[in-house]
Order: structure tokens, then C-alpha cells, then sequence
């Protein structure tokens, strides 16, 4: 009789082929995914807002005019004018290229936050749905106790309590946005996980499973190579619902203070101290909420688009 | 009855219609250019393949599109085209004088509210009528399409309905208004054959009341030869031979015609001894490529000429009100599909030493009951999905299973494989013991049971290549891998008729009978003995079934497998297997040798399931063994018959009480029934009334 | 029905443990030491362990926990550490000040966002489904403290119409000053009106290609019938989970707007907290929002499954 266990060079071979396996389905999933975008007005709108942004995010800080931490005591709170474009604030610093330079750390966090979310809850969702029973319930529990926390007080409780970085890691690692990105993941894992197990359900009684079940395959192989292809659709939609509601919550953990610190430049923050001037320099403030907002309008009419025309009709 | 004005327009007239979709995945002709005509009092039954536009011109009709379309052509009702109407004209065409009962019954009644009150909502806005009167003609209605309890049926929900009756309601329905047409599509896809019996029996009966004029659109000739006056078999968009209907059975002249009459199994009577199936190669034409100036059938037809290609045929005369669009109609003989060869039968091989055997089979889904005192039972019973199962699988041999949905066979087929552990009993393969689930059983054994499921599109996974199913079964079968297991891969493609280059795409690139024959050629990488083939035709279109039957036979002999043949269609299972399992309810109702099986003496429910079937023939006038009553709860045990409850030949309280008892047949002492009636009188009665 | 009834109840309760749980585990049990947070990076090591041993923090974690949550259960709610006075007494005012905000917005928000959903649904691609869906759009892109901050801008500092902060006395209660909640209720409106119009128009459009609208509308009856009697009875039933996920959007959007505009209520206290590292504050808080959460979600479900009798089989 062969027993089925696992050899550690059976375990590296499952590994191997299973990554070899998802390349082309993962890139299949993405191009679709683009390219159904792409089939709408909101999916085009939405991925230009995209793409100056990300352009601002890779070389904003290089084409700054000035530099994001500079003051210019002598300009103080001065109105948009030719020298400074958006004006300034308090310290005579430059918004422009504040937010120039803001553009990259915000995409960076909502997207590291993202995906790593994405990848914790997508192996929970996914593995309490393959291997089910008591550990299913167990694991869905949980899950549900996370999600009876609005989201952005799970993410005060998660970033209070979490250590800085630069406790638990070594000095190179220790990016200040870090706990943010971690804190985002946490929160956004028992949402993309009860997605992905819905979606992992039926895929576990279809006929493709069983055949492979009848192979002999393991459960490794199975849940990576057989199931996670199919789930990659859903994925690119939970990628880009997640993404805006990832700037939403890292621009809100920055305007309560609670995001990167100062002096570096976060927009969430930039607005939280430009409310001081509201009335009499209201561009501290608006200069950085149009910026956030665009870049989720950007993000929302993306998804929008995409979602649309999955659901146009097709033939077959 | 109101005489009508102009007798000599007709009811509704389709003048060159023809209807075009736009849809991001590109241009759908979904028809091409159609023309019909239909008279009051008068069915015509629409035949055609999936995609061939049959449903698309009922939602023509209706004025009921989703999605960006273009319509040329006129139609007209009564003589006055529907572009000449006014859109308030319109919408009083739909529901009372045009009505229509659709495919999909479940999810073509609101959820969410009563069905009394979706009927009595129809008569109080279309015909005025007040609260009372509309609840008392609902009643009527209900009576009409012999719903059992006309008053209380209108205070349930959909879902508390079985398909058969939530088809009555939609029947109903569509008579509410008393229309002048009746569009029917495919009302009866779905259901199981003696519900569609029923339901044909009820149709039959209403139209003889009704006088309307019915458009019966269905992929099935024998319903349509059961119901029909007049038949229109279209293809590709088009109508390809239209003529009354004893005339297109007994003389059809388009060879696409002569194809789909000759690629059903059990298109001649089915206890006939069984005959090679003719087929027709290729697949049904995309109805994403454009019309072209040729006949569109020409590259599928045996018996094309050259000129075929130039020049759309027009519709020829070939008799009586009897049109073909072949310019070679008066060549269309009854076999230009190839000679009706009987097969050759194989020898009974009850002495040879059984591969499978199944002893007392058991598959109850759920967990027992708990008591807890005071308060009983807590829980649902289990459901008793397989009940003491027995039967062999000899080598080579192939066993059909026939039952109704619910009847079990899925179950038996899963629990053979080992995808579902049995409750009890025993299967033994070559006199080895198998572990219940397949994840216990050994590499060895694994190979040796192949499986083949109904839906080829999900068996193989839809985002990898076609390649993987096939190369990982040879990696974890015979342990093949690199160059060689490349070769075997594309040896085993060969063998099922597709060439090496499928295996770089993807499932959702292939046509539904090419994933078959990759399931096919996935179950065989294993070298299996015995392959379980759960119903692996009953998706497909019938001109493709007959291909990947005949595969499946070629296959058989070539490879020494043996099959277990799982189908609703006794006429498939017929043309398929060598002994026949009929299982009603979770039990064996009876067991044999095909031949014997259908014949007299019969087990009353198989002589149900015989008389239910629709026979593409008109003259054959259909036996009436109607089964009457609930399906039986699976979750209790039965204290006599399992047939007991509903069968048409109960002979007494013996029935209910007893358990039957295992007779077998003398002429064929392998041929086993369950029933209390003694077989010499269930012969008498069996071949006196049906003419079996 | 009761049965149904039953088996949510003990799975609310179930969850609830399971929030206390994480509650007391974040803020207890992980890496980082209450003391040690409280006191600051500049404690001596005996100065913590002091603070450790008057919180008890030296007792094992189930041990701590049952005694938390054994007050709780008997409605002690323990002590504040930075302001040094009974949680349930700060809570008091701070709890109805908040419980009014979010019902204002929430009864504002609900209904018309359900009613133009349906609106925008049933005349898909008319010019008014065009501006209203585009504005939603922009209504959920916006973050709260930015529609705030746009609405002080306007109403406040431009057209002077109304105060640009809700600060209150101690002990007044926001109904005795109505217009102080306008712009904080206005903003939480836009916030969950946003998100409950699209997923509504949403499920309306999922309905109207149902086949069962199709049978509707080929019997023949008039459009507003089909609308009123198909399609909303079941587009409502997924709308309202809809409603129940954003009371979650209403209970975070509360902290930030009531920052925003100086609010004395649940939002600021707990933020208070946080700055403060009050931790027994802001467990309570905390478990206060998550219950409510939670409950909301109950009744949601109840409310399906009184609608619909199929959930109950299920």
C-alpha cells in the first residue's frame, strides 16, 4: 500500500510546479482584468487618474521643485503664486511638493496593505474552505470576530497596541509605514477571507477536484495548483474594491495622527494640520484632499469598470 | 367560440426575420433569415441543436430583448406588423392574446410571493376582473392543468413546489387570458421523463380546449413528433426543411433532418435489437461566423457537391406543404449517414469471474438522528440516497444504470470510485477489498477506476491547459514524465480523435464534445479496467452525443475496459450497455441482461420509464403508464414497496406492507425483479395494454 | 422561525466572546507592555513593575480576562487610568451625545439612499441615474474628514450659515443646540448614502435580469406593478445585509467626524484613549462599538429571514 505522506522533496516539487503552474492564470486573470477596465468610460477615466498618480508616486520626488521638508520661513501660509504653484503652509514649506513626495509612501502602504492582506486572507480563505470541518468553523469564528469591528477601529486598536518598528526590527527594515501596512493587512484579511472561501465552496465539489482527488493528488497541490487559479478572478475585483478602501484608511490613520510621523510628508496628515487655516489658507488643506480624492475616484471608477463590463452579456 | 375575421391570414407570420446580437465578445447571428407561418388550432414544433436561434425567435416575438440587437424582417400578428403598432398595442399583446411558458420554470416565478397571487394579478390587470372572481377562476385555472388541491396550491411559494408542478402554474399561467398563441420553449428540458410525460399528456388535452395556436420549440423529436402538427427543424440560424409532421418522419429531404433522426439512440423502437448510430461529423455552425453565400451545412454534409458551396439553396418543393433547403433533396435517402449496422451483441458472460462486485451497497447523506427525551428526534433524518445495492460488472461489459433524478445513480457512481465513503457494504474489485475513500486506496487501485462526469466543462480545470489533466494523470498512473509522457499524451488525444496540438489550450476553447473526449482521454491515461461514466452524453447536442457514444464502444474494444453507463435516457443506456440496473428511489427495481429488460415482464416502474419515453414516430400511438403522486421522501424507510406509493399496477395492502420479494425471470435467470405480482401476470398485462 | 432564532442568537453570542477575546488579547496580552506603554520609554524597570503588579498584570491572562469580563457581565466597567473616574460615568453623556449622531445620519441616510438606489435602478442610464451614480461615486471617494472639511469650508466659513465646530458644554445635551449636528450628521449621511445607493441600484439591477421580472413583464402587467411588487420585495431582502455592513462605515466614520468637528462623544473619547494609552477606556469603548456592530448585524438577519421564508429552510 503507498502511504501518503509527505516528502520534504515531494513538498518542494508541489511547491515548484504550483508556482510554475499559477503564472500564466494569474497573468491571464490580470490581463482580463484590464483590459474588461479598459471596455468601459469609467474603467479608462479611472486608469489615467491611476497612472499620474503612480507617475508622482515613482518620480515625484525627483521633479519636486523643492525639496518636501524645506522651510521657507519668509513665505509663510502664502497663497498659490508662480514661485510656489500650490502655495504653502505654516512653515513656508512648498504643498506641491509635499504632496509630490506624500504620492509615493501613500501608494506604497494602501498597496503593500493590499496585497499582503489579500495573500493572509486569500491561504485562510482557501484552506478553511478545502479542508472544512471543525477547523473551518474555528477559523470562520475568528474571522467573524474581526469583522465585528468597524474597520478603522480594528486599525486604531492594531496600531496602538503594535510596537514601532523599529523595536522589533533591524534599523534597515524599519520603515515607519510599516505598522500601517501591517495594520491594514489585518484588517482587511477576515473580509477577503469569508470572499474567498465563499468562492472556494463550489470549487471544492467540482468535477475538476474530484478527478484530481481520484489522482491522488495532495492537499497542497490541490488547494495551489487546482483551486487558486480559479480563484484569481475574483482576486483582481477584491484588488482594486480593497485598494480604495486601503487609501481611505491609511489617509484617516494619518489625519488622527496615527500614520507616519512628522516631518515626512503623509497627505492624511497634511489636511489634519492644514484645518488650522482653513479659513484664511484654505489650500493647506484642500491641496492634499483633492489629491486623496482623485486617487480614489481613480481607483473606484477602475473597479467600477471593470465590474460593469464583467457583467455585460456574454455568449456562452 | 369568436369566428375570426380574415381565416385565411394567419395567426402570426415571420417575414425574413432575422435577428443579430451586438455583444463585447463580437456579433452573434443568432437568426439568420427566418420565415413561418402558424395558424390558430395548429401546433408547430420548432426542432434545432443549441445555438441554432429556435428560443431567440420566441423573444423575438415576444418584443423581450436584454441586450444591444438588431431585427430585419416583419413580423406580423393577424395580418399587422408589429412596426405598424403602437407600443400600448403592443403591451396588450403580451400576456393576454400572446402568452408563454418558459425552459427554465424554477426561476421564472417570483420568490417571494405566493403563486395564487402572480395568476390573479395577470387576470385582474389584463382583464379587469375583481378580487373574488380572479382568486375563483385562479382555482379554475388550477384545476385545468390537474394540479392536486386547486385551492391550497395558491398559498405556497415556488419552492415549495416540485418542478412538475411549478410547470403547471407557469402552464396555467400562460392560459389565464385565453391567447390566440401559445409560445412553448422547451417546457419540459429539465424535468424527468414521466413528469414530461404528464406534462405532454396535459398539453395534448388542453389543445384539443384551448384553440390557440401553439409554437412548440424543443431539441427533442419525440416530443415534438408526439405533439406537433406541423414541424420547422432549423440549423444555424435558418430553417433548413419544414412539412407536416407524418410527412418529415416518413420522408424527410434535408440531410441534417435525416442525421438527427438517425443519431438518437432509441429513435426506432427501443426493444428493437440495437443498430450502429449514424453520425454527423463536426460541430454545430458558430453562430459567430457570418452567413455566407453557401449552404451553411455543407461542411458537415455527406452528401455535398461542389455546387453546395456557391449560392445560398433556396426552399424546394419535395411534396405536399413539404419545403427543403437542400438542392439535393430528392438524394436524401434514409442512410447517407452510413448503414444501420447492428451491433453485435456480446455474448452473456455470467460465468466469467465478475471485476466489480457490489454487495449491499449503502449511501446515506446526513447523521443519524439524536433522541433527547422529552423533546424526540432532534435533527433530520439521513437521507437513504443507495439502500442494499447489489450487482456486478463483468470484464468488458458494460452495465447502464437507468433511473430519474434522486433515484440514486450518482451516488452508487461516486461511491465506486470512492469519492463518497459508502454508509455499508462492500465493494470488491478483482476480489480485493476497496477502502471507501478513494485518498485510503492504493495507487493501483486508483488507476484501475476511471470516472467520466456529466458536465465536461467543469472535469477539466478551466484555467490550465489541457496538457495538465492529461500528463499529471500519466505522472501519478504509470509514472511518466518529460518526452515520454508527451508522446503518450498526444497517442492518447489520437485515440480519441484530436490531434496533439489541444493540448496547449484551454477547456473553455474547446466545443462541449471535445472536452469530453479529453475527459476521455484523461481517464484512460490511468489504463483503467472499469470507467464510471455518469451521464456523460446528456450535455451535449445530439448530433455530438452519437460521436462520443460511438467513441466510447470504439474505446471499449479497443482498450478491454469495462463501463458503468450512468443515464436518465433508457434509450442511451440501451444503446450503451449490455445489462441493465433500473433504480428507483435509492433501490434496484430490477436488474438483467438489456434485452430481457425490456421486454415483458417488466417491473412496473421500468414499464413506466418505457411507455414515458417520446418515440420520434408519429405513428406509434404512446402507451398512457402514468406515474401518479409525490416522489417518496428519501428520509424514511420503507415498510413495503419502495414503489408502493405511486405505482400504477399496486396490487394491494401487500404493496405497503411487505417488502417484495426477488424473482427472476425463467427465460433469463440473470434478469431479476423486486415486485409482489407474479411475473407470468405482469407479462400478460404488460403485453396486452402496451403493446410492448 | 424559533429555531432559527436560537441558533443566531448563541452564534451572536459566540462572537461577542470571540471580540472580547481579541479585544483583551490586543490591548493585554501581545507584545508591548501595558505598564511599559503607560509609563513611557523614560520608566525605570521598577517603576513598571509596580504599575504591572497594581493592574495586575502579573496574573496569568486567563485570570485577568475572567475578571474583566466577570465586571463587565456585572456592570462594573472598571476605572479610567488617565482621567482616574468610573468608565460608565464618562460614558454616560458621551454615549447618548454619539447615539444621537448616528441615528440622525443613519435615519437620513437609509431610506433616501434606498429609495434613489431603487430610483437609479429600475431608469438605469437615464441622465438623473448618470448624476446620481457619479456623485455616490464621489460621495464614497471622499474621506470623512475631507466632505468635513468641504462642508466647513462652505456652510461655515463662506456662507457663515452655521458653526464651524460642535463643541459643547459638559453635561448639555446636541438637541438643545440642533444646529451644531447638522455638518457632522451631513457628513456621515454622505459617507453611507454613497455606499448603500450603489449596492442598492446594484441589487435592482440584478433583479430586473431576473427571469422572474421577465415573466412579469411578459404577462402583461404595467411596469410601476412589476417595479413595486417583483423587483424591490427582492432587491430589499440583500439590501438590507447592505444597511447592517454600513452601520460599520457610520460607527468609524463617527470617530473621525467627531474629531473633526469637536463632538463630545463615543469617537473622541476612545480616541482619547488611545493617545492617553487609557487601556481599560479603550476596551470598553471598543467592546461598545463592536456590540453594537454586531447587533445590528442580528437584526439584519432576522429581518431577511422574517421576509424571506427561504433563508429559514436553509
Amino acid at each position: 500500500m503507498m502511504a501518503r505522506t509527505h516528502h520534504p522533496s515531494n513538498f518542494f516539487n508541489t511547491v515548484l510546479t504550483a508556482s510554475i503552474e499559477q503564472v500564466s492564470p494569474a497573468l491571464r486573470a490580470l490581463s482580463n482584468g484590464l483590459k474588461l477596465a479598459l471596455m468601459t468610460n469609467a474603467g479608462r477615466v479611472g486608469l489615467s487618474l491611476i497612472v499620474v498618480h503612480l507617475t508622482l508616486a515613482f518620480v515625484g520626488s525627483w521633479l519636486a521643485p523643492y525639496s518636501a521638508t524645506d522651510f521657507h520661513l519668509e513665505h509663510q501660509l502664502e497663497a498659490p503664486s508662480s514661485q510656489f504653484w500650490l502655495g504653502t503652509d505654516q512653515f513656508g514649506r512648498d504643498i506641491l511638493s509635499r504632496l509630490m513626495n506624500g504620492a509615493g509612501s501613500i501608494i506604497a502602504i494602501s498597496l503593500a496593505g493590499t496585497l499582503l492582506g489579500l495573500a493572509l486572507g486569500t491561504s485562510v480563505g482557501l484552506i478553511s474552505a478545502y479542508v472544512g470541518g471543525t477547523l473551518d468553523d474555528l477559523i470562520m469564528r475568528v474571522m467573524d470576530g474581526l469583522m465585528s469591528f468597524p474597520t478603522l477601529l480594528l486599525a486604531l486598536l492594531v496600531l496602538t497596541m503594535a510596537p514601532p518598528p523599529e523595536e522589533w526590527l533591524p534599523s534597515w527594515l524599519a520603515w515607519n509605514g510599516l505598522n500601517v501596512v501591517l495594520t491594514i493587512a489585518i484588517v482587511f484579511m477576515p473580509w477577503v477571507a469569508r470572499v474567498i472561501r465563499s468562492a472556494t465552496l463550489p470549487l471544492k465539489v467540482a468535477e475538476f477536484v474530484q478527478n484530481a482527488r481520484l489522482r491522488g493528488e495532495g492537499t497542497l497541490y490541490m488547494i495551489f495548483v487546482e483551486i487558486l487559479p480559479n480563484v484569481f478572478p475574483v482576486l483582481v475585483v477584491e484588488v482594486s474594491v480593497r485598494l480604495s478602501y486601503a487609501i481611505l484608511l491609511a489617509s484617516s490613520i494619518g489625519f488622527l495622527g496615527l500614520g507616519i510621523q512628522p516631518p515626512s510628508p503623509d497627505w492624511g496628515l497634511m489636511i489634519s494640520e492644514g484645518r488650522m487655516f482653513l479659513v484664511n489658507a484654505p489650500w493647506v488643506a484642500l491641496a492634499p484632499a483633492v489629491a486623496i480624492s482623485s486617487l480614489v475616484v481613480g481607483v473606484n471608477l477602475f473597479s467600477d469598470g471593470m465590474r460593469q463590463a464583467q457583467k455585460l452579456p456574454r455568449t456562452k | 367560440m369568436k369566428k375570426e375575421p380574415h381565416s385565411s391570414t394567419p395567426l402570426l407570420e415571420l417575414d425574413r426575420l432575422a435577428v443579430t446580437f451586438y455583444t463585447p465578445q463580437g456579433t452573434v447571428h443568432a437568426v439568420r433569415e427566418t420565415s413561418l407561418k402558424i395558424q390558430r388550432g395548429e401546433v408547430l414544433g420548432l426542432v434545432g441543436e443549441s445555438g441554432c436561434g429556435k428560443s431567440t425567435i420566441a423573444w423575438a416575438i415576444m418584443g423581450y430583448f436584454q441586450s444591444l440587437v438588431r431585427m430585419e424582417g416583419t413580423i406580423r400578428f393577424k395580418g399587422k406588423p408589429f412596426t405598424k403598432m403602437l407600443p400600448s398595442e403592443l403591451r396588450g399583446l403580451r400576456g393576454r392574446r400572446i402568452a408563454m411558458v418558459y425552459q427554465d420554470v424554477v426561476s421564472s416565478l417570483n420568490p417571494t410571493m405566493r403563486v395564487g397571487p402572480q395568476l390573479e394579478e395577470v387576470l385582474r390587470e389584463n382583464l379587469n376582473m375583481g378580487k373574488q372572481q380572479a382568486r375563483h377562476r385562479v382555482i379554475e385555472l388550477f384545476e385545468n392543468v390537474n394540479l392536486a388541491e386547486p385551492e391550497r396550491v395558491g398559498q405556497r411559494y415556488p419552492h415549495e413546489l416540485s418542478g412538475g408542478m411549478q410547470q403547471r402554474v407557469v402552464i396555467a399561467m400562460a392560459l389565464a387570458c385565453d391567447p390566440e398563441l401559445l409560445i412553448m420553449d422547451e417546457p419540459t428540458t429539465g424535468l424527468d421523463v414521466t413528469t414530461e410525460a404528464t406534462i405532454l399528456d396535459l398539453i395534448s388535452e388542453l389543445r384539443q380546449r384551448v384553440n390557440a395556436g401553439i409554437i412548440w420549440i424543443s431539441h427533442n423529436l419525440g416530443i415534438i413528433a408526439r405533439i406537433a402538427d406541423r414541424i420547422a427543424v432549423m440549423y444555424a440560424g435558418q430553417i433548413v426543411e419544414q412539412a407536416p409532421v407524418k410527412a418529415l418522419f416518413r420522408n424527410p429531404s434535408h440531410p441534417y433532418t435525416v442525421g438527427l433522426l438517425n443519431c438518437v439512440p432509441g429513435s426506432t423502437a427501443i426493444t428493437e435489437a440495437r443498430t450502429k448510430l449514424a453520425t454527423i461529423p463536426g460541430t454545430v455552425y458558430d453562430s459567430k461566423q457570418p452567413t455566407t453565400d453557401t449552404c451553411l451545412f455543407e461542411p458537415r454534409c455527406s452528401i455535398a457537391q461542389d455546387s453546395c458551396k456557391s449560392g445560398t439553396p433556396q426552399f424546394f418543393d419535395a411534396g405536399d406543404h413539404h419545403q427543403s433547403r437542400c438542392s439535393y433533396w430528392s438524394d436524401v435517402r434514409p442512410d447517407i449517414w452510413g448503414k444501420n449496422e447492428p451491433v453485435i451483441e456480446a455474448p452473456e458472460q455470467t460465468k466469467a469471474k465478475p471485476l466489480l462486485t457490489v454487495t449491499r451497497l449503502r449511501h446515506f447523506y446526513g447523521r443519524e438522528q439524536h433522541r433527547i427525551p422529552f423533546i424526540g428526534p432532534v435533527g433530520l433524518a439521513p437521507v437513504r440516497a443507495v439502500v442494499d445495492a447489489n450487482f456486478n460488472v463483468g470484464p468488458k461489459q458494460t452495465v447502464g444504470i437507468v433511473g430519474e433524478s434522486g433515484s440514486g445513480k450518482s451516488t452508487v457512481a461516486r461511491n465506486v470510485v470512492g469519492l463518497l465513503s459508502r454508509s455499508g457494504g462492500d465493494i470488491h474489485l478483482q476480489g480485493v477489498l476497496l477502502e471507501p475513500r478513494v485518498e485510503k486506496r492504493s495507487r493501483k487501485h486508483r488507476a484501475e477506476l476511471g470516472i467520466i462526469f456529466q458536465n465536461p466543462a467543469a472535469a477539466l480545470n478551466p484555467k490550465l491547459h489541457v496538457r495538465h489533466a492529461i500528463l499529471r494523470s500519466l505522472w501519478k498512473f504509470p509514472k511518466l514524465r518529460g518526452r515520454v509522457a508527451r508522446e503518450r499524451a498526444a497517442q492518447l488525444l489520437e485515440s480519441v480523435g484530436m490531434d496533439a496540438s489541444y493540448l496547449g489550450r484551454l477547456p473553455s476553447e474547446l466545443s462541449g464534445g471535445q472536452q469530453q473526449r479529453i475527459a476521455l482521454a484523461a481517464a484512460l491515461a490511468g489504463d483503467p479496467q472499469l470507467i464510471v461514466a455518469d451521464e456523460p452524453v446528456s450535455a451535449l447536442d445530439v448530433s455530438v452525443q452519437a460521436q462520443v457514444l460511438n467513441l466510447l464502444r470504439e474505446e471499449q474494444r479497443n482498450n478491454d475496459i469495462s463501463y458503468i453507463f450512468i443515464s436518465h435516457d433508457l434509450g442511451v443506456v440501451r444503446y450503451m450497455a449490455d445489462e441493465i440496473i433500473v433504480l428507483y428511489a435509492g433501490h434496484i427495481a430490477e436488474s438483467g441482461p438489456a434485452n430481457s429488460i425490456l421486454k415483458p415482464p417488466s417491473h412496473p416502474y421500468t414499464e413506466t420509464l418505457l411507455s414515458a419515453i417520446p418515440v420520434p414516430d408519429p405513428e406509434v400511438t404512446p402507451s398512457r403508464i402514468r406515474l401518479d403522486g409525490p416522489v417518496p421522501s428519501l428520509r424514511q424507510i420503507f415498510k413495503g414497496c419502495f414503489f408502493a406509493g405511486r405505482c400504477p399496477r399496486k396490487i394491494g395492502p401487500v404493496c405497503d406492507g411487505v417488502m417484495p420479494p426477488t424473482v427472476a425471470n425463467p427465460n433469463s435467470p440473470s434478469h431479476i425483479i423486486y415486485c409482489h405480482i407474479p411475473l407470468e401476470q405482469l407479462s400478460e398485462i404488460q403485453t396486452t395494454s402496451t403493446g410492448l | 422561525m424559533t429555531r432559527f432564532f436560537v441558533r443566531r442568537l448563541i452564534l451572536i453570542v459566540l462572537t461577542l466572546f470571540v471580540v472580547s477575546i481579541a479585544i483583551f488579547a490586543v490591548t493585554t496580552v501581545l507584545p508591548g507592555d501595558v505598564a511599559q506603554v503607560i509609563l513611557g520609554k523614560g520608566a525605570t524597570p521598577q517603576d513598571v513593575e509596580t504599575l504591572r503588579n497594581e493592574l495586575g498584570l502579573n496574573r496569568p491572562a486567563y485570570s485577568q480576562y475572567m475578571g474583566w469580563i466577570g465586571g463587565i457581565v456585572q456592570g462594573d466597567l472598571g476605572d479610567s487610568l488617565y482621567l482616574r473616574r468610573p468608565i460608565a460615568e464618562l460614558l454616560q453623556s458621551r454615549l447618548t451625545n454619539s447615539l444621537v449622531l448616528a441615528v440622525f445620519a443613519f435615519f437620513v441616510a437609509i431610506p433616501s439612499a434606498v429609495l434613489v438606489g431603487i430610483w437609479a435602478g429600475t431608469h438605469r442610464d437615464s441622465r438623473t441615474d448618470r448624476v446620481m451614480s457619479t456623485m455616490s461615486m464621489v460621495a464614497i471617494s471622499l474621506p470623512e474628514f475631507v466632505t468635513g472639511m468641504l462642508l466647513i469650508v462652505i456652510l461655515s466659513s463662506t456662507l457663515h450659515l452655521l458653526p464651524s465646530s460642535s463643541m459643547m458644554l459638559p453635561g448639555t445635551s446636541p438637541l438643545t443646540r440642533p444646529q451644531i449636528l447638522i455638518m457632522p450628521a451631513l457628513t456621515l449621511t454622505g459617507v453611507i448614502f454613497g455606499y448603500v445607493m450603489r449596492m442598492t441600484r446594484a441589487n435592482v439591477i440584478e433583479v430586473l435580469q431576473c427571469n422572474y421580472v421577465r415573466t412579469a413583464i411578459l404577462k402583461g402587467l404595467p411596469m410601476q406593478r412589476v417595479i413595486l411588487h417583483h423587483v424591490v420585495p427582492n432587491a430589499i431582502l440583500p439590501t438590507i445585509t447592505i444597511v447592517a455592513a454600513s452601520i460599520g462605515w457610520l460607527l468609524g466614520g463617527l470617530i473621525v467626524v467627531e474629531v473633526v468637528f469637536a463632538y463630545p462623544g463615543l469617537g473622541r473619547l476612545l480616541l482619547g484613549a488611545v493617545e492617553t494609552r487609557d487601556v481599560p477606556l479603550l476596551q470598553i469603548t471598543t467592546l461598545i462599538i463592536a456590540a453594537t456592530f454586531t447587533f445590528s448585524n442580528l437584526a439584519a438577519d432576522l429581518l431577511c429571514a422574517v421576509l424571506d421564508r427561504r433563508v429559514r429552510l436553509s
